[in-house]
């Protein structure tokens, strides 16, 4: 199990503010591509963070049971 | 010194850390709603000097977060009855105030001024102007932002550590802001009470600072989460340093320049005027040559993000008479607005 966690307006976009995702050893890459067609994030900047630590680069980073992702985006509001 | 005696009784504090407060100078950018609770803390805990940047007015819909004004202070500019309230509190404190909006332009020599840097503003296009002017003079700041019910807070640039665009490098996309997004007067102002406390913190030389990581609050839920991140290096940076001249949306539509909308056709609000030409972002480069290099573009889109993308394109072709209009459609629709009720 994977945990999403969606902040901001990237919550607004995916109707949530969490999900569970059952797949396991898969790659970063292709649950980030899913998710993001699956809620259309396209169009919105954010980062993504594993295990509270912003990734910069996670073409090939693997992903384990009890891993947790998060969508941040900027926020801009003051 | 009696004034401080209760902060001057913790341990972490004493008469050498209210020495190094009183000798602190701190620049608040934006006397908004984060900035109306960060400027009365860091008066009352005996900042020696604060500069204020705002170029707003107060507006009736400000109060029910911008705690500092009243109802008789509407169309007074923010920043000089922000200085006029924290005052009060507080006639020890040096107040500098700048009844202007920062840009790339003023933000340099403004900056020089002062040790630490507070962005409580509520625009990404600014926040990059802030971010690269710190890292430029070797400023750390400390960062607060907003969205309906969550706030972040970081401390980018504090003793060589990263900056803002180590987590959101892009520039070309927008966040909404407050008057799209909607906020409580609460929200706000514990963000920026945080802010504040890292301030206080960062000068006192105690505790953890948030530098290298993002807190992010929830104030639906009461949870607090932090994100830790590291420096990008440089070559995987896109850095793009913004040099166009802003200009206000009442100047914008006083000017012969076109008014040029780099919004996509159907975004709200519609802005009606004579000088208006549109032609979105995305398909800039194809009607390029429908523009006239002689003439002035006074640019706009919603947040400002797209028309420094636009500006910056243009400018690469060989345009010159470029300017970015503040506030966007936003500001450009209650000004549009007023001339027809005039006419």
């Amino acid at each position: 199990m994977i945990q999403v966690k969606y902040f901001g307006i990237i919550a607004e976009a995916a109707k949530r503010d969490s999900e569970d995702i059952g797949e396991e050893n898969v790659t970063l890459s292709k649950i980030l591509s899913d998710l993001s067609s699956r809620h259309n994030l396209g169009e919105y900047n954010f980062q993504i963070a594993v295990n509270r630590k912003i990734v910069s680069n996670y073409s090939d980073q693997k992903l384990s049971n009890g891993d947790e992702i998060a969508f941040l985006p900027p926020f801009s509001g003051g | 010194m009696n004034r401080y005696i209760r902060q001057i009784t913790l341990p972490q504090v004493g008469l050498s850390g209210q020495q190094k407060l009183i000798k602190s100078k701190v620049l608040v950018i934006g006397a908004g709603g984060l900035g109306c609770a960060v400027l009365p803390y860091l008066a009352a805990a005996g900042i020696g000097k604060i500069g204020i940047i705002d170029g707003d007015r107060i507006e009736e819909s400000n109060l029910h977060r911008q705690v500092l004004y009243s109802s008789e202070q509407l169309g007074y500019f923010k920043a000089k009855e922000a200085a006029n309230s924290i005052i009060r509190n507080n006639p020890e404190v040096d107040i500098l105030v700048f009844e202007e909006y920062l840009t790339p332009k003023n933000a340099p020599s403004i900056f020089k001024e002062f040790d630490l840097i507070i962005d409580a503003t509520d625009n990404l296009f600014i926040r990059y102007v802030i971010n690269d002017t710190c890292v430029e003079l070797g400023k750390p700041f400390v960062y607060g932002s907003i969205h309906q019910f969550q706030g972040q807070v970081s401390v980018f640039n504090y003793q060589d550590g990263p900056s803002y665009r180590d987590i959101f490098p892009q520039e070309n996309q927008s966040a909404p802001n407050c008057a799209e997004a909607g906020v409580l007067g609460t929200t706000v102002g514990l963000i920026g009470m945080l802010q504040a406390n890292e301030a206080i913190k960062i000068i006192l030389e105690i505790g953890d600072v948030l530098s290298g990581k993002l807190l992010i609050y929830d104030l639906l839920r009461n949870s607090q989460q932090v994100f830790e991140f590291g420096k990008v290096p440089k070559n995987k940076k896109t850095n793009i340093s913004p040099s166009f001249e802003m200009i206000i949306a009442e100047e914008a539509v006083l000017k012969e320049g076109i008014l040029l909308d780099v919004r996509e056709m159907d975004e709200l609000p519609e802005i009606q005027s004579e000088n208006l030409l549109q032609i979105p972002l995305s398909i800039l480069a194809q009607k390029q040559e429908d523009l006239d290099k002689e003439k002035e573009y006074l640019i706009f889109c919603q947040s400002g993000v797209r028309s420094l993308k636009a500006a910056q394109y243009l400018s690469e072709k060989g345009f010159q008479k470029l300017k970015l209009i503040r506030g966007g459609a936003k500001d450009l629709i209650q000004v549009t607005k007023n001339e027809k009720s005039i006419s």
